[in-house]
């Protein structure tokens, strides 16, 4: 026929026979009852395919020559385009088909079972008839659905289940989501219900969520369900600022929870617990970021800022976090295997990373170092030394070369004591033996010289050292700090019982005068020995006050050391141990007056760095306004502390004072440099 | 020429060839002016007199020739127009930092006591800022932080008299780099009036 020139006729009949066979199809599904409707919609599709197969065969030519000449369309397209006018639009059916496809989801979702293989045919016949017709008939009408659905199903769900619960049932909704897309929907329907879920089942209600009393985000963290904060984080990671909202309420607990910690008076009364509490808390929370929060950068960075914000709130941090230190590298690390040290030492330098008063830090580190070595209380040189490498490394090479200096001198010392000995040790003979830390002037704390009179025997011995030693080093000073000092003393008690005592250099002074007498009043020994009252006072209240230590008896008895006292020789004395260590009454942790008074060195100090960054500055820049000169040197110290604007403001004046700089004569912003 | 030399030598010192803080006030009391006026140190600062109290030869041929007199009568009569030449605003910031420096008797000595910086406020800006000498002098008289002024400090001030808006305060801006010392006075001025 189309070689007859009837192409168009064949076409326009074919039209209108394929037309009313649909027709007649449609009338015949519109009559099925029930559930039989979707069954027989299947088969009779299954039926068209196949008759249309057909079709395409026997008109084959038509649909190669005569179709595209004309532009019309070709006979599969026009037969799946009829089926769709006819069949699937046809009002009785569209509805029908629509309501049946969303009902058996409804079912579905309650936990009825249906027949999948059958909804997975229909849908594929959506999709078959184009894009369009499976978004327009079924999708559409489908996500609508699902947001009524689950936005009733949250509400319920909100009002009776905890945070934990809600969450189990989203995640589990959302599951099934997935798992329907995959058995009979179009994949790309899958971002697209996931995010109805989504937004009805946790952005509605995510503050509410993060929120519910006894059982939101904060309840989660404090009880450290990482399997329920797993789950939020997740879920809320799928919608816009739910990261945000879990990160903002975490870090604000955080900072309220460090704020009480560190201003909580009990706590501060021990150091060593309070800094344990910190580092229990970092823990806790690092714990948290890896297991729940999958190690999100944001989470760590609020967790640090968190820590950095409430540890210095409290000036007294940098103190207690080497007391720490001190504590532990004095008797906390001893039998703990080298891994664990470097462990409990990476945590201190966490801590310490937080600091704003890094310069703080030092100066009461060097103070505990310095009392450590001193006393031979280190129970770890590696470990000191390593924590030295962490610092050189965090703060650069000044910042511990004089704690570096502190451990050389105590080499040093070693070595020239050997000297000491193979050169002088015959003529010492039976008298004391004598060991001496030569410290350099600048590398330790500074320490008010204070003398006291040393007993003849000691006297003589350390006058050799001083002839030894400037003999090999000419042009050096030594003075003997008489307050640091230890010494081991023989005594023979009452009953003829030996005890070896140990004792500070000024309770040896005190108790080598009680070889000559058996009673001495306050007034005598403070002359003798001339040692400062305060420190005579404590003194003699460890020798004569404290049980279980009395060497010495007080007249009168009582806790306090008056003037009026006197003291003498106890010789019942006694001790179950050969050794006894005679302690100084002598406070841990600095006193209130202390801790003033470093706080004023530690400004002390800091004038000149200032100075020095503001001089660096001005020089390499010559000309600068107060606020850039102000932000530089903030980052140029901020390494060691946090300088106060106004404290370089006033260096800034000291210095044009001295000449170092200027104003600029027009714009009064600007300081010059003077070269 | 002779007659500036002959009026210098009859004040002057005999040993030490200048006219010390005595010859001043004899100088002083001829041309009937109190020897605390400010006309006297603006009769210093004509001279580019160095050393507080003193006149040199060459100074008092210096600030005589410039006033072209050579009697008491003659320098007295000059004095007003000294002070008009003074008060002209290009001349009268180098005299109010020359006052300052004029008050540094001692060798090295950078910064002038709380005590005589008031009287010196009172004499070089009392008439032309009332208000700021008064409240300034106030603060520096209670105040702990401060026991002397520098030049720094000094000049500050006249800025701050000549800028800021009295005694509202209100275009005081902390970030211009004003001298620690008038922060703290803004602050206390602010805190007073609040």
């Amino acid at each position: 026929m189309v070689l007859h020139k009837f192409g168009e006729k064949l076409y326009s009949g074919l039209v209108t026979t394929m037309t009313s066979h649909l027709k007649e199809i449609s009338n015949s599904i519109e009559a099925a009852q029930g559930g039989l409707f979707l069954d027989e919609l299947n088969r009779k599709w299954a039926e068209h395919n196949k008759a249309l197969q057909m079709i395409r065969d026997i008109l084959m030519y038509m649909d190669r020559t005569f179709i595209p000449n004309t532009h019309k369309t070709p006979v599969h397209e026009l037969g799946l385009n009829l089926w769709r006018d006819v069949v699937i639009h046809f009002h009785a059916i569209q509805s029908r088909l629509q309501a049946i496809l969303l009902e058996n989801v409804r079912r579905e979702r309650s936990g009825e079972v249906i027949d999948r293989g059958l909804m997975r045919s229909i849908t594929k016949m959506l999709m078959d008839l184009g894009p369009s017709v499976y978004q327009d008939d079924f999708e559409k009408h489908f996500l609508e659905v699902s947001a009524d659905f689950y936005r009733l199903e949250s509400q319920e769900f909100i009002e009776s289940c905890d945070c934990g619960e809600y969450l189990k049932k989203a995640e589990r909704r959302l599951n099934e989501e997935i798992e329907r897309v995959s058995h009979y929907l179009d994949t790309r329907s899958e971002v697209k219900i996931t995010n109805v879920v989504e937004t009805e089942m946790i952005e509605s209600h995510m503050h509410r969520l993060v929120q519910m009393e006894n059982s939101g985000l904060i309840n989660m963290i404090v009880d450290e369900k990482f399997e329920d904060l797993g789950r939020m984080y997740c879920l809320f990671r799928q919608v816009s600022n739910g990261l945000v909202l879990i990160r903002d309420v975490m870090t604000s607990f955080i900072r309220d929870t460090g704020k009480q910690l560190i201003t909580d008076p009990e706590r501060l009364k021990d150091p060593v617990d309070f800094v344990q509490h910190l580092l229990d808390l970092k823990d806790k929370y690092d714990k948290i970021i890896t297991s729940a929060f999958r190690n999100d950068k944001t989470f760590q960075n609020a967790l640090n800022s968190s820590f950095e914000y409430f540890i210095n709130l409290n000036s007294r941090s940098p103190e207690f976090i080497s007391l720490f230190v001190d504590d532990k590298l004095r008797k906390g690390l001893r039998g703990v295997t080298e891994e664990d040290v470097e462990l409990v030492l990476d945590k201190v330098m966490m801590l310490f990373r937080y600091l704003q008063e890094k310069d703080v830090f030092e100066k009461y580190y060097k103070q505990h170092l310095a009392k450590r070595l001193l006393s031979g209380k280190s129970v770890s040189d590696d470990a000191e030394r390593s924590l030295i490498v962490k610092l050189k490394t965090e703060c650069g090479y000044q910042f511990t070369s004089k704690l570096e200096g502190m451990f050389t001198d105590m080499k040093t010392s070693q070595d020239t004591m050997q000297g000491f000995h193979a050169s002088h040790g015959s003529d010492i003979g039976d008298g004391p033996m004598l060991s001496v830390q030569v410290l350099t002037t600048g590398s330790w704390p500074t320490q008010p010289i204070t003398t006291c009179n040393l007993p003849a025997e000691i006297l003589g011995i350390c006058e050799k050292f001083r002839n030894y030693y400037l003999g090999t080093h000419t042009g050096r000073r030594l003075s003997w700090q008489t307050n640091m000092g230890t010494a081991d003393l023989k005594a023979t008690f009452g009953k003829g019982q030996k005890h070896e005592l140990n004792v500070s250099t000024y309770q040896m002074c005190v108790l080598m005068l009680f070889n000559d007498a058996d009673r001495l009043s306050y007034k005598e020994i403070e002359q003798v020995t001339e040692i400062p009252t305060s420190d005579l006072k404590r003194c003699l209240q460890s020798l004569a006050c404290v049980k279980g230590k009395n060497v010495l008896r007080k007249e009168p008895m009582s806790k306090d050391i008056a003037d009026t006292d006197t003291f003498l020789f106890n010789d019942k004395y006694t001790s179950k141990f050969f050794k006894v260590k005679i302690g100084t009454v002598a406070a841990q942790r600095e006193s209130e007056p202390e801790n003033q008074e470093t706080r004023q060195r530690v400004e002390e100090d800091r004038k000149p760095q200032i100075e020095a960054a503001i001089v660096r500055i001005m020089k390499a820049r010559r000309v600068l306004d107060h606020n850039n000169i102000v932000a530089e040197v903030t980052k140029q110290l901020q390494s060691r502390f946090l300088p106060n604007p106004v404290v370089i403001k006033k260096r800034i004046e000291s210095l044009i004072e001295r000449e170092f700089l200027e104003r600029d004569k027009g714009d009064r912003k600007l300081y010059r440099y003077l070269a | 020429m002779e007659r500036i030399d002959n009026l210098f030598y009859s004040f002057a010192n005999r040993s030490s060839g200048m006219i010390d803080p005595e010859g001043i006030e004899t100088l002083c009391s001829d041309m009937e002016v109190d020897h605390t006026d400010v006309r006297i140190l603006m009769l210093a600062w004509k001279m580019k007199a160095e050393k507080q109290g003193y006149f040199t030869l060459e100074e008092w041929r210096r600030g005589l020739k410039a006033l072209r007199v050579d009697t008491v009568s003659k320098l007295r009569k000059a004095l007003p127009e000294l002070e008009k030449e003074v008060r002209r605003p290009s001349n009268f910031v180098d005299f109010y930092s020359y006052s300052f420096c004029y008050c540094l008797t001692e060798e090295k000595q950078k910064s002038i006591d709380i005590e005589s910086i008031c009287q010196l406020l009172d004499l070089v800006l009392g008439s032309q800022f009332r208000a700021q000498v008064d409240y300034f002098i106030e603060y520096l008289k209670i105040q702990s932080d401060y026991k002397v002024i520098n030049l720094d400090q000094w000049m500050g001030f006249f800025r701050f008299c000549n800028e800021i808006s009295f005694p509202d305060l209100s275009n005081y801006d902390p970030d211009l780099a004003w001298p620690l010392v008038l922060d703290n006075f803004v602050e206390w001025m602010q805190a007073k009036q609040s």
